[in-house]
């Protein structure tokens, strides 16, 4: 009886304490955008490294999340490839920017696409890959969920007014895309171009423009965003510094497999 | 007082009666504590769950029954979740009912002891397993097998079909196991008199008496079932489009809220539709209890 | 005996083959029975071999300790291990006390009424909410109102609300065990009630008490959708993942498998994937095991003592 009150105590004051304690954690806490995951991820690691006392803990979930949870002050950083629109108390600390590939499943027998075939595709009218000059496959269109920066993107560089057929399948990141194309014939979908290097799948070219870095910069690679990283309000130092990190280190940038947000050649004002 | 009572005894017995009326407050304080936690969790899912037809002004109607789910353009219709949620809850009682309650009639009647003992604690292996695993299993096995078979891409209704009905199997085992065992042997016993094989006492005699007991069994199945969230959502293929054949790939009421809760903007119609969806998952979950509880006071 | 002289050879052809019809269908029915039961052996023996063939390639000493790596291959599972069994104490010991008091409340104290009423069909509505329910439960209540953010302490408080109803109905059942003898005889010796459930009747009833907590430490170990939105997805670099903090995200093993198919872009998902199923089947597995001996253990000891 007696251990059960002095639990009861325990739990209570801990629980009055709770947010006192809170406010002296120090993790660094960043969330968001899968595209620009890895980038971050990276330099947490390096950062931590040269800073042991840092605490960081980065995580997915999507632009909508980052920018959602920053918002909401559940996390420090949010990381997005999309504007926040409507939400004044955000800062934004453009770090790099990203080309998107789009990807197919190898064997789809096809290496570039017009944009009108892409609408097509994505709209749900081009059922067969057969109808693009490809094998005989059908197609399986893979998407991104409403919260994600990488969609969206999609949809104003590419898609435009032309709505996105509700009948794909959706996965949740830009991990489980490349997942998910890699084992599925005929699949097609979209994904940042540090997610999809390497991985053995088709990166199709845009109306001829392969999807490269340099194409990327030159302006001539029409699906690319910057890289955000909202806080809520100033950083504190600590987070200055670590942006500051990311910002400052080309080496970083280009390793993770991002453009130098200096090294564009075009600027666009609404990403 | 009559009897002198010694200081000692006294002092023993007031201690005594003391600590347990301290012990029965902290027990009642406990109990307090539970119905706490369920009004709280109640009241703060209805007063989210609701936003979207006061705050929005979404119509319920709407919200149940319209196919379109698009939440910029202010259209919650969550009827896809819906029938995606009853479709392969349907699917999961209609293929692992018959088999649990079979295995739970093998067990109660026909399995000798030997066999009870290897069976029961792999049925409760089964309950441990974590619904990530089953998800992960359906994933990595089963998706590629329906493909194969199919020429799909394997994910859709049939894919989480199966693996719901392969877990909510143990619980219709051990329930309409217990049902079955709860029926006393005198009617076995009448029945084999009467000349039945051991099969039509099964059929005619047992089952029909076990009948509310199997109810409940199978009621509880659909429970767990509609809760599912892990394992249906790495299999079900999360298309916000109305299932039209086993092999589409769907949605479900749990698997949409963990798709797009994280990204939905607080305040944001989104978001209330997804409280939305979790308050009718929990209505359709208490309903069910209420089901079960009317089905136990029928036998009785 | 005149009777059966007259009866027809037709009739007792007849009733033969009656009979013998409902035989085979007896045996049909027995043979589908078993075949339905072994099946379902068969298919546990699939799951679990499965996930063993799938998973022992990944599992090494560096996997089981190092931490995760989200760029490059190579991660680890060192902290997510560490932080499912932090959070699964955590939970244990917020979730044992309440449901323990609240059990045998209503086991050995309630009088049919309102209160009775009242805690019963709150403990029955509580087991009946949704896993992601309660995570959003968590998500609005401990991450958003408390400002607590992503913590494991606000993992470990939704567990506990999710696991109470299970916990409650373990203690009902074993106390439910203890035959009602002990507990006159304690009193007729002059015991108050709480003196009689603390030291006989709780005593007696450890055995399936403690099979029923390990049991549901099991089923804590392996929840994903109520931890997402209240510990969190990710865990803290070096050793700041190991630290006794509670107001920190801590993402468990069960919550990894989860987030490696959805969000890893490492180019050994799979056998990260594979080798976090299969240590987290191992783990249920052995509390499994664990809840069975010990629960038998206790038993032998202490009832043999009285």
């Amino acid at each position: 009886m007696r251990k059960t009150a002095t639990l009861a105590a325990l739990f209570l004051a801990g629980a009055l304490l709770a947010p006192v304690v809170a406010l002296a954690d120090s993790t660094i806490t960043a969330a968001g955008s899968t595209a620009l995951l890895p980038l971050v991820k990276e330099a947490a690691a390096e950062y931590q490294a040269k800073h042991p006392d840092v605490k960081i803990a980065v995580s997915g979930g999507g632009s909508g999340t980052g920018i959602n949870q920053v918002v909401a002050k559940a996390i420090d950083i949010g990381n997005s490839d999309i504007a926040a629109v409507g939400q004044p108390t955000l800062v934004d600390h453009k770090v790099a920017v990203t080309g998107f590939a789009i990807v197919a499943h190898p064997g789809v027998g096809v290496t570039n696409l017009t944009r009108k075939q892409l609408q097509d595709i994505f709209s749900g009218k081009t059922q067969s890959w057969k109808d693009v000059g490809g094998a005989d496959v059908k197609i399986t269109v893979i998407n991104r969920p409403r919260n994600s920066g990488t969609r969206a993107v999609f949809i104003k560089t590419i898609m435009g007014d032309v709505p996105i057929s509700a009948s794909g399948l959706t996965e949740d990141a830009t991990g489980s895309v490349v997942a998910t194309v890699k084992t599925t014939p005929g699949a097609i979908s979209y994904a940042a171009f540090a997610g999809t290097r390497g991985q053995g799948l088709t990166e199709l070219s845009i109306d001829g423009v392969a999807p490269t870095d340099d194409n990327v910069a030159a302006g001539k690679y029409p699906y690319w965003s910057y890289e955000h990283m909202f806080t809520n309000g100033p950083p504190s130092p600590e987070i200055s510094r670590f942006i500051a990190y990311i910002t400052s280190n080309s080496d970083l940038v280009h390793k993770a497999g991002y453009i130098l947000v200096r090294d564009m050649k075009v600027t666009e004002t609404d990403r | 007082m009559a009897i002198a009572v010694p200081p000692r005894i006294k002092a023993v017995a007031s201690r005594a009666h003391r600590s347990e009326f301290v012990a029965t407050l902290l027990l009642r304080a406990a109990c307090a504590l539970v119905v706490l936690s369920i009004a709280a969790l109640i009241a703060y899912l209805a007063s989210e769950g609701t936003k979207l037809f006061t705050h929005d002004h979404v119509s319920p109607f709407e919200f149940l029954f319209s196919p379109v789910f698009n939440p910029e353009a202010n259209h919650p219709g969550s009827l896809v979740f819906i029938v995606g949620s009853l479709a392969i809850t349907a699917f999961a009682v209609f293929v692992g009912g018959p088999f649990g309650i079979a295995v739970g009639v093998l067990l109660s009647e026909l399995a000798p002891r030997r066999f009870v003992d290897v069976m029961k604690p792999a049925v409760e292996v089964l309950v441990g397993i974590p619904s990530v695993i089953y998800g992960w299993i359906g994933l990595t096995l089963l998706v590629p097998l329906i493909r194969t078979v199919t020429g799909s891409n394997g994910f859709g209704l049939l894919a989480a079909g199966i693996v719901l009905s392969v877990m909510i199997l143990p619980t219709i085992i051990t329930l309409s196991e217990d049902a079955l065992r709860a029926v006393p042997d005198s009617l076995r016993e009448g029945s084999a008199a009467m000349g039945a094989t051991r099969w039509q006492t099964i059929s005619r005699v047992l089952l029909p008496a076990a009948s509310s007991g199997l109810t409940v069994a199978v009621i509880l199945g659909v429970a767990r079932a509609i809760g599912e969230t892990m394992a249906v959502q790495l299999v079900i293929g999360n298309a916000a489009v109305l299932p039209t054949g086993l092999l589409s790939a769907t949605a479900a009421l749990p698997t949409e809220i963990v798709q797009d809760m994280s990204g939905a903007q607080q305040g944001s119609l989104l978001e209330h539709a997804l409280f939305s969806m979790a308050l009718l998952l929990l209505l359709i979950a208490m309903g069910l209890i209420l089901a079960v509880r009317l089905a136990v006071r029928r036998r009785a | 005996m005149a009777q059966a002289a007259v009866t027809s050879e037709a009739a007792l052809e007849r009733r033969r083959r009656g009979a013998a019809g409902r035989r085979l269908g007896d045996q049909v029915a027995t043979g589908l029975l078993w075949a339905a039961a072994i099946s379902v052996l068969v298919l546990l023996a699939l799951f679990v071999g499965y996930i063993f063939f799938l998973g022992i390639g990944s599992i090494s000493w560096q996997f089981l300790t190092s931490p995760p790596s989200e760029v490059t291959a190579g991660g680890g599972i060192g902290p997510e291990i560490y932080n499912s069994f932090y959070i699964l104490i955590m939970t244990l010991v917020f979730t044992v006390p309440v449901a323990l008091a609240a059990g045998i409340y209503l086991q050995e104290y309630a009088k049919p009424g309102l209160f009775q009423t009242v805690v019963q069909f709150s403990a029955e509505s509580l087991a009946t909410v949704p896993s992601i329910v309660m995570g959003l439960f968590g998500l609005l209540i401990f991450v958003y109102l408390f400002g607590w953010r992503f913590s494991a302490i606000g993992g470990a408080l939704t567990l506990t609300i999710l696991n109470l109803p299970a916990l409650m109905r373990v203690t009902q059942e074993a106390l439910a065990t203890v035959p009602d003898s002990l507990r006159e005889a304690s009193m007729s010796l002059g015991a108050t009630r709480w003196t009689t459930i603390l030291r006989v009747v709780l005593p007696s009833a450890i055995g399936p008490l403690t099979t029923g907590v390990v049991l549901i430490a099991g089923r804590i170990f392996g929840e994903t959708a109520a931890l997402i939105y209240t510990a969190g997805v990710s865990v803290a670099a070096g050793r700041a993942a190991y630290d006794l903090n509670p107001f920190r995200p801590a993402e468990t093993l069960a919550v990894h498998v989860w987030y490696t198919h959805a969000e890893s872009v490492v180019p050994d998902v799979a056998r990260i994937g594979n080798g976090s199923a299969l240590v987290l089947l191992v783990m249920v597995l052995l509390f499994n095991v664990t809840a069975r001996v010990v629960g038998r253990f206790l038993t032998y000891r202490f009832t043999r003592k009285s």
